[in-house]
């Protein structure tokens, strides 16, 4: 008894101190919770009681291309980020401490730098007068400018460019605890580093990989700044379409009927990896 | 002209023009069990490595059955190899880990099968196929390792100290594993340790590293009795070193005098000498006789310092009147044992003939 009585008050946390955390759950009760059962409600009442908003969002062809879109851009965003950051993370857990460093560093910086900054700079590169555009016809490549921004085209290069980092990051943490003996052992064994890669690393890897994609995808569908000034008009995406029905067209109902379809859509995808990967992942 | 079945001719690596190894050349015969022995830093896993292809030698060749592997790289190479560190895939079972080599060969998969079937009896696994690396000890992972290294049928295997992360007991259960499947499987095996008794007894030769070359190669039995130099004899078996002066040489042997100007000849002498030059005398502790009654007779004079018992024999450490510390394995029942106490003044005796001086 003596020794239960002290583990409890030692190691297990008395009751009552659960009052301390009460303002940090009125908190998020208040700012997190609320908010979203207050959108949730405003879907299915306003106008009117029903699933109309609902209805209307995935009945019209307008919207269903919207969510085309959204799902389009932040699918090749995954995919290119990915292409992108694995090559890179292995790069950092491979090369001296000092150079991967100083490459982590340069990812911050750009992390940290403004991201309305960032975009318009990438609004300047790709406009038709812009950097790249001139390069590649000054070497003969095009004769007339690429349309690369005020499009998907220009929504993917620039969201690419901001997700990276959120790929090398949890990948690079993951791929620095692989032994590099496991791959000196997987040549030996006769793998080509194409089988090492496929059979081995990739496999290794796979935590990471799938948390940072799932990061990046989810960060992409909700992704307004990038959308909103290096997309048209004629190719809208999720956030800009909730942005407009709130801001422009007052239409709560249906503002909170696209943002809780997207909260959905990410529910499901966070679920769907913990299954596969556990809580961790 | 036959070739030798695996050649290491001169090879030399620096790193940053600091050579980790200088120059080892080395014959080793098909199916030979040769042990690298070495301490860290000695250049043993260098030339491991250099073999496995992992790394390239500044200089030198390595020839398998006569022709140069060093434009082959690590994958077509053909070589098995057991690192010191856990290499096992860990997202694949024992078996699925046991057939990659396979697989990457393009085998067929019923021959695949039977293949793990017959490695995991070797390694006497029968049973581990669907676990997975995590949930077994680190001497059945290495035994996983083994089997997954000889899947192929390598001509050669390489030994990276498989078993330095193991607990001694695991160890020794291990090494008579080891012995019985290179019987079983004629594999030629390159093994690197630091352990001399690991190296005892298992090697069928040892090469003996020492500040990146090679002091000396020979059976265990060889080095023990006729240590080419101060370092392989202080390295294989136990040894003690009492300072001298030469005072002559004549085919071989050596004659040479103590601190206290006690002579003494007929020891074999390695290495070069003058008269007058200071040699070091070794004498191995079961070898050495100890006399409870006091020096007489050619014996140097000592005192007991200590007397340990160490089970099967009984460490007796001594110190020669000149300062040297001396010690005396005695077997468990010796009747001089029960006459010795410490800080006794006693004499030590031994054979010539056994004794080695080196310059």
């Amino acid at each position: 008894m003596a020794l239960l009585t002290l583990s409890r008050s030692s190691v297990g946390l008395p009751g009552r101190n659960l009052l301390l955390t009460l303002p940090a759950l009125l908190l998020v009760v208040f700012f997190f919770l609320l908010p979203v059962a207050i959108l949730l409600s405003r879907s299915v009442t306003e106008p009117t009681l029903g699933l109309h908003n609902y209805v209307e969002l995935l009945g019209s062809p307008t919207y269903l291309k919207i969510f085309y879109n959204t799902f389009l851009v932040s699918s090749l965003v995954t995919i290119i980020s990915l292409l992108i950051g694995f090559p890179v993370a292995w790069a950092l857990a491979i090369m001296p401490r000092g150079l991967s460093s100083v490459v982590f560093a340069i990812l911050l910086l750009s992390m940290w730098t403004n991201l309305l900054a960032r975009t318009y700079a990438w609004m300047v590169l790709l406009q038709r007068t812009g950097v790249i555009n001139k390069t590649l016809m000054g070497l003969g490549i095009i004769d007339q400018p690429l349309q690369l921004v005020n499009n998907l085209v220009g929504v993917t290069i620039g969201m690419t460019y901001i997700m990276v980092p959120f790929i090398v990051i949890p990948l690079h943490g993951v791929i620095r605890k692989i032994d590099p003996a496991i791959l000196q052992a997987a040549a030996l064994c006769g793998a080509s580093r194409w089988q090492a890669l496929r059979m081995v690393l990739i496999p290794l890897a796979r935590p990471g990989i799938f948390s940072g994609a799932l990061m990046v995808f989810v960060m992409s569908l909700g992704y307004f700044v990038t959308p909103a000034l290096l997309g048209g008009t004629a190719n809208m995406m999720l956030a800009e379409l909730i942005a407009q029905f709130v801001q422009s067209l007052l239409n709560w109902g249906m503002g909170g009927a696209a943002a809780l379809v997207l909260l959905s859509v990410t529910m499901a995808l966070y679920i769907l990896q913990v299954r596969l990967f556990g809580a961790k992942g | 002209m036959t070739h030798p079945f695996l050649e290491i001719r001169g090879i030399r690596k620096e790193y940053a023009m600091i050579p980790a190894v200088r120059d080892v050349s080395l014959n080793i015969r098909k199916g030979e069990f040769m042990t690298f022995l070495g301490p860290s830093g000695s250049g043993k896993s260098t030339t491991l490595f250099i073999l496995a292809g992992f790394q390239d030698p500044t200089a030198g060749d390595i020839l398998l059955e006569g022709k140069s592997l060093l434009s082959t790289p690590s994958q077509h190479r053909n070589i098995g190899m057991v690192f010191q560190r856990y290499t096992l895939f860990p997202h694949l079972t024992v078996a699925e880990n046991i057939a990659f080599p396979l697989k990457v060969r393009r085998w067929p998969k019923a021959r695949i099968e039977a293949k793990v079937a017959e490695m995991l009896r070797l390694v006497r696994l029968e049973g581990f196929e669907t676990r997975k690396p995590a949930t077994m000890s680190g001497g059945q992972q290495q035994r996983v390792a083994l089997a997954r290294a000889l899947a192929y049928d390598p001509p050669v295997l390489l030994m990276d100290e498989p078993l330095s992360a193991l607990d001694k007991r695991l160890r020794e259960e291990i090494q008579v594993e080891i012995r019985r499947i290179h019987q079983q499987t004629g594999v030629t095996i390159l093994y690197v340790t630091h352990d001399q008794e690991e190296a005892l007894r298992m090697s069928d030769r040892i090469a003996v590293f020492s500040k990146g070359v090679i002091d000396q190669v020979g059976t265990g039995e060889e080095l023990y009795a006729n240590p080419a130099t101060r370092f392989v004899a202080g390295f294989i078996g136990d040894s003690d070193f009492i300072d001298c002066e030469l005072r002559g040489a004549a085919g071989g042997k050596a004659k040479v005098a103590l601190k206290d100007g006690l002579e003494i000849g007929g020891i074999p002498l390695h290495g070069e000498g003058k008269p007058g030059a200071r040699v070091a005398l070794m004498l191995r502790p079961e070898r050495t006789r100890i006399d409870p009654a006091g020096a007489s007779g050619g014996a140097i004079p000592a005192v007991v310092t200590d007397i340990t018992f160490l089970g099967s024999n009984v460490h007796v450490a001594t110190e020669t009147e000149t300062g040297a510390p001396v010690s005396v394995r005695l077997p468990f029942g010796h009747p001089s044992i029960s006459a010795l106490a410490r800080g006794q003044k006693v004499g030590l005796g031994f054979d010539p003939a056994e004794a080695h001086v080196f310059s």
